[in-house]
């Protein structure tokens, strides 16, 4: 059966509002109290999976989900051998560097050599400081990361920003964007291939619903 | 203290290797058959003919020290190794060379993966000395019987792909920008072709090749429709051929027990780097253990003059197998041996003037008839110890060799 993996938190709500609008109904996740973590559309066509974000590129590579809807920034940071099929053009942030608003840093290339970065996308971090040739130490948090120039312990944060209010409540402020992300769909390339369980046309649909959200 | 084994190895019990050697025994019975030989290379190669192919980062390789600073690695695969020993010491034979290997192969885990695993193994074959429509029928019809032999039937799929042709479409694209389309076709990023840089002409392209995969009859007709040169209307044609071939061989043979493999041409099935020249292709398993590769090989006429002392080629086509992943192909269709071998006779020496006379009727016991296996006592037991220890094991016979030489046998009700 044709399993979709989706990423619990922010992008849920706008994943199950665009398959639904394809045929695949998962509206039963959104119910208050459900504490299901797998679920089959009414019509008994396909499966969809609720995993932490970072997951969903995992049951993806495996082979587990033919199809993800994922952040465009989980993918950057673990570079999963997953194929990039259509960006839904939902979710969209920036993954930036952020800065204590009284630090005396207004650009990345103005923090400390050796100086501390906090971020819970180490990999997204330390790819962009080495492309700047800026050595510095990146720490691995698992949130809040806008604690680490607060306190003091690093001197800037690299994260996502949607609006920029945790930033601006927290007294922190963006020197410098790395990428834009927005969700996107991604399959298990041998199901891609081979049209396992009719996965093409359910990205077809897909695809022309990002296109056009009015038709259909 | 505890040894532990080195983080990504693993080690195979006797079931396992049980298990193992099932498959394998039926692999080889088909490549023999077919009149390939076994061919035994290094375990350890020098790193430049491991690399000399293109197709293999020093990254990949688990590297070793040697006290006189040769850069030396753990093989990850084996058609480097047999190139290099083909373009010496068998260019002398006739040609052409039908040679497989069963090996181990070693691979450093990429960064982010997430199995520790370093060593794997395969088999393999490569027909070096062949090239045309016999040579590519002759391998996908020795992979189609090799998987055939060991129980898969119809759990898999073949996906074909022609890298030769895909590599001189791609010649469309300005230099600049080709490794990235290459880069973004081989890893099915379709976002990023979306994104590039591209004149509108192209992008279509690039589109078009991502997505120039089905029914062969449907891919060839597609591929027809672009202007195309005379090489390249020579790989369709040969394709075609191919193809035509291998179902007609396919529909001939399989009278009465139908074993067709489905096909699905792919002609974006390349890699960011490899040796290939022609055609690709990889076998997928869709069985209940779920779909993933079981294997893959491709022709590479260039190869083999990359080894050659005066850079003379001969072409060349091969394929191999992943031990790992047939075995979990094959565990839940139950055929695997789930148990090692039982030994058939127990024979248990009373004291230690018999001890002679127990090992001198094991033996006869062994010569007796062909492959019975005869394990003997090692004492230190009660009767009704040795017998639990039978029962638990499945030995159908005890042999009591008593204080005055006598023997007497006993058989034990089978096991349920």
């Amino acid at each position: 059966m044709l399993t979709i993996a989706l990423a619990k938190g922010e992008l849920l709500k706008e994943s199950i509002r665009l398959l639904k609008s394809v045929g695949l109904d998962f509206s039963a996740f959104l119910e208050p109290g459900c504490r299901q973590l797998q679920i089959e559309d009414p019509t008994g066509t396909a499966r969809a999976l609720l995993v932490r974000n970072g997951d969903v590129p995992v049951y993806v590579e495996y082979g587990q989900a033919q199809l993800g809807i994922v952040g465009y920034d989980v993918l950057r940071e673990q570079n999963p051998n997953v194929a990039h099929v259509v960006d839904l053009k939902f979710g969209g942030c920036r993954m930036s560097v952020a800065v204590k608003k009284d630090s005396p840093y207004r650009s990345p290339l103005e923090l400390p050599m050796h100086g501390r970065v906090a971020s819970k996308f180490v990999h997204c971090a330390r790819e962009y400081f080495e492309s700047l040739d800026l050595p510095v130490e990146i720490v691995y948090l698992h949130g809040s990361v806008e604690l680490g120039p607060i306190t003091g312990m690093s001197e800037a944060i690299v994260d996502l920003v949607a609006t920029g209010n945790t930033l601006r409540e927290n007294g922190l402020i963006e020197i410098d964007t790395l990428f834009q992300t927005t969700a996107r769909l991604i399959a298990y390339p041998l199901s891609y291939r081979l049209n396992t369980d009719n996965v093409h046309e359910y990205i077809d649909r897909l695809r022309a619903q990002v296109a056009e959200p009015a038709k259909a | 203290m505890v040894y532990q084994p080195p983080s990504g190895a693993r080690d195979l019990l006797p079931l396992d290797v049980a298990q193992k050697r099932w498959i394998e025994h039926r692999l080889q019975q088909v490549l023999h058959r077919w009149g390939y030989h076994r061919i035994i290379t290094s375990t350890l190669e020098r790193l430049d003919t491991l690399m000399a192919g293109g197709a293999i980062a020093q990254r990949q390789i688990l590297q070793i020290q040697t006290a006189n600073d040769e850069a030396l690695g753990l093989r990850p695969e084996l058609t480097a190794s047999i190139a290099r020993t083909a373009v010496t010491r068998l260019a002398e034979g006739n040609q052409p060379q039908r040679l497989y290997y069963n090996a181990n192969v070693f691979r450093r885990p990429e960064e982010g993966s997430h199995s520790g695993q370093q060593e794997f193994y395969q088999a393999g074959v490569e027909l070096l000395g062949g090239s045309g429509l016999l040579a590519d029928a002759e391998i996908l019809l020795l992979l189609m019987e090799s998987l055939d032999n060991v129980g898969l039937g119809q759990q898999w799929q073949l996906v074909l792909g022609e890298a030769g042709l895909t590599r001189s479409l791609l010649l469309a694209f300005p230099e600049a920008i080709r490794s990235k389309v290459r880069r973004a076709i081989a890893h099915l990023d379709r976002i990023a072709l979306e994104e590039m840089p591209l004149s509108d002409d192209l992008r279509e392209r690039a589109l078009f090749l991502l997505e120039l995969r089905g029914k062969p009859a449907d891919v060839i007709q597609k591929v027809s429709r672009l202007p195309l040169d005379e090489t390249q209307w020579a790989a369709v044609n040969h394709l075609k051929s191919l193809i035509e071939l291998l179902q007609t061989t396919m529909q001939t043979s399989a009278e009465g027990q139908a074993t067709t493999i489905p096909i699905v041409l792919d002609l974006s099935l390349i890699r960011t780097f490899d040796y290939y020249t022609g055609i690709v292709f990889e076998a997928i398993s869709h069985g209940p253990a779920g779909q993933f590769s079981l294997g893959q090989g491709g022709r590479y006429d260039e190869l083999l003059g990359v080894y050659h002392p005066q850079g003379e080629s001969r072409p060349g086509i091969g394929f191999s197998l992943e031990l790992e992943r047939l075995h979990q192909a094959l565990l839940p269709t139950g055929q695997l041996p789930s148990t090692t071998p039982r030994s058939d006779w127990l024979v248990v020496s009373s004291q230690e003037s018999t001890h002679a006379i127990a090992f001198a009727h094991s033996q006869k016991l062994r010569q007796s008839q062909d492959m019975l296996r005869v394990e003997v006592d090692l004492g230190g037991r009660s009767q009704d110890g040795i017998r639990t220890y039978a029962e638990g094991r499945g030995i159908a016979n005890i042999a009591w060799i008593k204080a005055d030489g006598s023997i007497v046998e006993e058989r034990l009700a089978p096991a349920l």
